[in-house]
């Protein structure tokens, strides 16, 4: 490659941002066409790690290495392998979509938003491809700042409370994986690189607390079973980019961090903590799915259901077999698409009516039935119906997740049928039925909205006819690491179990 | 003393001269321009002999002062906050009609106490140097003569820090008879201090009370919100900062010098310290509607992430404690800063509400704001978070876990204080009548400033993006304080 | 002077004014409590009255001074306690010589200063 890609596709948001800021805030046109040119840039930008990107090897590539603060041994280390490089060009898609459907319902302080959107777009990337736990951890923190302020600002009713307790939630975790990154580096020779990290084997009580450290951090993210009180509020209080980005990438950087870190630096407490995880996962999917049943409110309601399909997505991770992890990257995949779609359509709604209450539709398929068709392609695909890339990502988790283990799939599997249940039933109470009086008078979707959902409806439709093209992706990476988790500290384990039988 | 000692006093007797001559000079001709240039003038004087004074280090001058690489690092330090503070006070009191002059002889005597501590080597400098510094503080605070919490806060801070120091100096006399010397070099000397005894720690706790009322941890921060409310703006700036910071360097080289974190005693105790200031500075702060007070309790806080690191103890320990108060000082001043440049006649801009939507109507000021604010919470990109991890780093290598866990807790809760006055800075203006949206009311930064707040943003950013400088030259001077 | 190990310094020089201190204060204390256990105690409201030499008290014992008189208080404070330095000093002069006279003479010079200041800021003129 000529030029280096992953720090154009991270650095000319960022200077997007600034050029942003520079220019004259009423000058509101041309702030957004500057937001749009600059993230279709970098999407075009991005699109070489598509092409180029070398499917046989688990190695990383496109990799850039530089000193930054030698006394610590921190390097500015970029690179992505097959599990990364798909993140970072849903990152850069997504954000090209969340800068069109925001064009018109951002209607004061449109500059501030447009920059911070892209602040987001250049951090995020970054999360994806840093190979230096400290440079990792910097662009980890970075974006919550800018996001932050997308809550706060731009979002609902209850935005501050909503934007202040996504932070502390965030920065609960993000603390003590701080320390837990220090930890590893004094344990790796004083040295952050990831790669050595993976190549080293730590003592297996140090995994374990390590492992602990590191959960915090990912499971927030994620967000686990017991720690995802935050994003429902922060979902459904962000405004429709928000949501786009959170749903869409946010999230998938916690079950990114258990694969690209927890996984391979720490394979013997991934190992025996993955009964657990599965288990918190399986209560992730069918109490995320329960809770959907009871919402009234559209936006709630996707939010929770992000619970329950990021249950499916570690419960595939944590299976620890090829299909089981495959299949959670695909799905995380699936989910930023499919859960993006679904909030960018509420979104598109939402511009029209300014309510989210669903007792406020009823009958919107027959009066805006282009919307309605899109709508119904999104929520099979959230549900799972083959043919969309849903019932491919949750058939190969399910594979894995019974592999593993019979009695947890049993369970992620009814997790799959209450995930129907509120989506349909959530599809008949807003599009058929009675129309409702308030919605009679709205037009059909725009131009612009078409171009905005129809990306993402071909890449449903793509994964879900023919997925190879983006599995063939991680094959080797996927093999790679699951031969790490399963093998590595095996001759002690080997030890306990003959002297078990014994 | 002969002419190599003087040489190695040179920053030190320059502003102590400094300060006599602006007397005689005020007396004169009020100018304030003048007083400004003249005081700017002699602390970059000084500033610029510490690295004459360097050449011959390390030197010990008289049992009073060592100039070593450490002590000239926190004397630049120091020096360089009394500019800032200078230059910040031109603004504030160039806005008010009150005698000007003697603000100044106050200043550079303090910032001359500050660095007396800093190069401290005996327990008759250390009094010296604090008795210099709180003398010329009881003034400053108190130099809004008609306004009623500068009288009560300047009152208060007399009466406290003389308290203190008849503490600090009790224990000194217990640790002098017990030890039978005030020299930090002789009592390092082997066998000195060979144990804990009664005498000698009840010295060691009545000198920490006497310390912590200076530093301001839990339990002997009282006055620290009511004083920095009633301060003037600068003035509290220069007491989050060189105050504290002159006190933590000569407290860091004592005690590495007489070891005394070997002793459990006395280890557990600033563990304790440490521990209830992070959390309980944390928690005041919470519900304050004051800019100023909040700054006083998350100070606090800082304080107790500091002695963290002096836990620790070892090289990584002091170039950490070196890199945070030097990203600390930067952020203190600049968030004090913005305060005392939004400040008027009517009073000093400290009101939490007044701010609310600022980032609209002023967006660079706001983000000045801002980026100090994010410094102060530790996150990444700012000198703080740098800081932070240093810290941090220490005390992980130290396996401090309770302590780091207390540390993320208190960072946690101080985050959301940190955020509440980012959402009031970005939140929704009410509008006002016939639609029209209201500004902040307060008044603009001017040039200087812009400049200066501009310089210190910079710093910080610089400092969080790329640390390597600064921290090359603490290994050169911090790092190489000898134990 | 001894010298003086760690731990074991003990100022018995000092003794006997302890021994004083203890038996004044002892004493005093004494008296009062002895005097407390023997004397009438009727109060009424002359005797509760401020002791103004046997003269009715004219008005509240507290009243504002003139601020004035603080500021020559202070003023002769500084000067006395130079008066006081210059006592030691003149009794070990002799030893140090040139280097005392010099280190007297910024003392003084600083004092001067202030004296400058304080005629210049109107300090000794009352009205």
């Amino acid at each position: 490659m000529s030029y280096p890609i992953l720090s154009t596709v991270i650095f000319l948001p960022l200077a997007g941002a600034l050029v942003i800021f520079l220019i004259k805030r009423s000058n509101e046109s041309l702030i957004k066409w500057t937001a749009l040119v600059l993230s279709l840039l970098t999407f075009a930008v991005s699109l070489p790690l598509f092409t180029g990107f070398d499917k046989t090897t688990a190695d990383m590539q496109f990799r850039e290495t530089y000193q930054w603060v030698p006394s610590w041994g921190i390097n500015y280390a970029l690179g992505v392998d097959g599990i990364s490089v798909l993140f970072v060009l849903l990152s850069t898609l997504l954000t090209v979509l969340c800068v069109t459907v925001s064009w018109n319902s951002i209607k004061d302080r449109t500059k501030e938003f447009f920059a911070a959107l892209l602040l987001i777009e250049g951090s995020m990337v970054g999360v994806f491809c840093s190979l230096d736990l400290f440079l990792f951890y910097i662009f980890w923190e970075a974006m919550l700042i800018p996001m932050y302020l997308l809550i706060g600002v731009w979002g609902g009713p209850n935005r501050v409370y909503a934007a202040i307790k996504f932070f502390l939630y965030t920065l609960v975790g993000s603390l003590l994986m701080l320390i837990g990154i220090i930890v590893l580096y004094f344990n790796t020779g004083r040295s952050f690189d990831v790669l050595q990290m993976m190549t080293t084997n730590y003592p297996y009580h140090l995994q374990l607390l390590l492992f602990w450290a590191f959960f915090a951090a990912f499971a927030v993210k994620v967000p686990m079973f017991p720690v995802h009180t935050w994003l429902p509020d922060a979902h459904t209080e962000a405004p429709t980019a928000g949501s786009v980005i959170l749903a869409g990438i946010l999230i998938k950087m916690g079950a990114y961090g258990f694969l690209r870190f927890s996984m391979p630096i720490l394979p013997e407490a991934s190992r025996e903590m993955a009964p657990l995880m599965m288990v918190l996962s399986v209560i992730g999917i069918i109490y995320g799915g329960l809770i959907c049943l009871g919402q009234t409110d559209i936006k709630r309601l996707i939010a929770y259901s992000s619970v329950s399909h990021m249950g499916f997505v570690t419960l595939g991770i944590f299976a620890l077999n090829i299909q089981g992890v495959q299949g959670g990257i695909l799905q995380m995949i699936n989910h930023g698409i499919v859960t993006g779609a679904l909030f960018l359509s509420i979104g598109i709604i939402y511009d029209r009516t300014h309510t989210r209450q669903i007792a406020d539709y009823g009958g919107v398929a027959t009066v805006l039935p282009v919307y309605a068709a899109f709508f119904m392609v999104f929520t099979l695909s959230s549900i799972g119906l083959p043919g969309t890339n849903g019932f491919v990502g949750e058939f190969l988790i399910l594979l894995g997740g019974f592999t593993a283990s019979n009695v947890l799939g049993v369970f992620a599997a009814t997790g799959i049928i209450i995930g129907a249940a509120y989506m349909l039933w959530l599809y008949q109470r807003v599009f058929f039925l009675d129309v409702n009086p308030k919605v009679r008078s709205y037009k059909d979707m725009n131009l612009r909205e078409v171009l905005t959902l129809l990306p993402l409806l071909l890449l449903v439709l793509w994964i879900g006819i023919y997925p190879n093209t983006f599995l063939s992706f991680m094959d080797a990476s996927v093999q790679h690491l699951v031969q790490r988790v399963n093998t590595a500290g095996q001759p002690q384990m080997a030890q306990q179990i003959i002297e078990v039988i014994r | 003393m002969n002419s190599a000692d003087f040489i190695a006093l040179l920053p030190l007797i320059v502003p102590a001269l400094a300060s006599v001559v602006l007397l005689l000079l005020i007396t004169f001709s009020r100018s304030h321009a003048v007083s400004v240039l003249f005081t700017l003038g002699s602390l970059l004087l000084s500033f610029l002999l510490l690295f004459v004074a360097g050449g011959g280090t390390p030197r010990r001058v008289t049992p009073l002062f060592i100039m070593d690489a450490y002590s000239l690092f926190f004397i630049g330090l120091l020096f360089i906050a009394g500019i800032v503070v200078a230059v910040m006070s031109s603004r504030y009191l160039g806005e008010r009609s009150m005698e000007r002059g003697e603000y100044y002889v106050l200043l550079l005597l303090a910032t001359l106490g500050a660095s007396v501590l800093a190069a401290g080597s005996h327990f008759a400098s250390f009094f010296a140097g604090l008795e210099i510094l709180s003398v010329s503080l009881y003034t400053l605070i108190a130099y809004r003569r008609n306004d009623d919490r500068g009288n009560e806060a300047g009152l208060k801070y007399l009466i406290l820090a003389a308290a203190s120091s008849s503490f600090l100096l009790f224990g000194m006399a217990l640790v002098y008879a017990q030890t039978g010397s005030m020299d930090f070099f002789q009592l390092a000397e082997g066998g000195r201090v060979p144990d804990l005894t009664v005498v000698l720690s009840a010295g060691l706790l009545l000198i920490t009370v006497g310390v912590g009322f200076k530093l301001a941890v839990v339990p002997f921060h009282l006055w620290t919100p009511d004083v920095y409310e009633g301060a003037p703006a600068p003035v509290a700036a220069f007491i989050a900062t060189s105050s504290k910071g002159a006190i933590f360097a000569l407290l860091m080289r004592y005690f590495s010098l007489m070891d005394l974190q070997r002793f459990p005693a006395v280890w557990y105790g600033i563990a304790g310290i440490a521990v209830a200031s992070m959390l309980i500075g944390n928690l005041l702060a919470l519900r304050q509607n004051n800019l100023k007070r909040i700054l006083a309790y998350s100070s606090i806080a800082h304080m107790g992430y500091l002695l963290v690191a002096v836990l620790a103890g070892g090289t990584v320990a002091k170039t950490a404690v070196g890199y945070y108060l030097a990203a600390y000082f930067a952020t203190m001043l600049g968030a004090f800063g913005v305060i005392a440049f939004l400040s008027g006649e009517e009073g000093d801009a400290e009101n939490l509400e007044a701010y609310r939507g600022m980032a609209w109507s002023r967006p660079w000021t706001a983000g000045v704001f801002v980026a100090m604010l994010l410094s102060l919470a530790g996150i990444p990109l700012t000198a703080g978070f740098i800081g932070k991890f240093y810290v941090v780093a220490a005390g992980a290598g130290a396996a401090l876990w309770i302590p780091l866990i207390v540390l993320v807790a208190g960072s946690t809760i101080g985050l959301y204080y940190y955020l509440r006055i980012v959402a009031v800075l970005y939140g929704r203006v009410p509008e006002g009548e016939g639609g029209a949206v209201t500004g902040f009311p307060g008044r603009v930064l001017g040039m200087t400033g812009g400049i200066l707040l501009t310089v210190l943003t910079f710093a910080l950013l610089w400092l969080g993006v790329y640390p390597a400088p600064l921290i090359r030259i603490l290994q050169a001077t911090v790092a190489r304080l000898v134990p | 002077m001894n010298p003086m190990t760690p731990g074991s310094y003990m100022p018995t020089e000092y003794f006997p004014v302890l021994i004083t201190m203890v038996i004044a204060s002892a004493v005093g204390f004494g008296a009062l409590f002895v005097g407390n256990l023997f004397r009438l105690k009727r109060a009424y409201r002359e005797k509760l009255m401020a002791y103004e030499s046997g003269n009715p008290p004219l008005e509240e014992p507290r009243y504002r001074f003139n601020v004035k008189f603080y500021i020559i208080a202070m003023l002769f404070v500084v000067f006395d306690v130079e008066a006081v330095f210059l006592y030691p000093w003149a009794i070990v002069y002799d030893k140090i010589g040139l280097y005392a006279l010099i280190e007297m003479l910024l003392f003084i010079v600083v004092l001067v200063v202030g004296y400058v200041y304080a005629w210049k800021k109107e300090a000794f003129v009352w009205d």
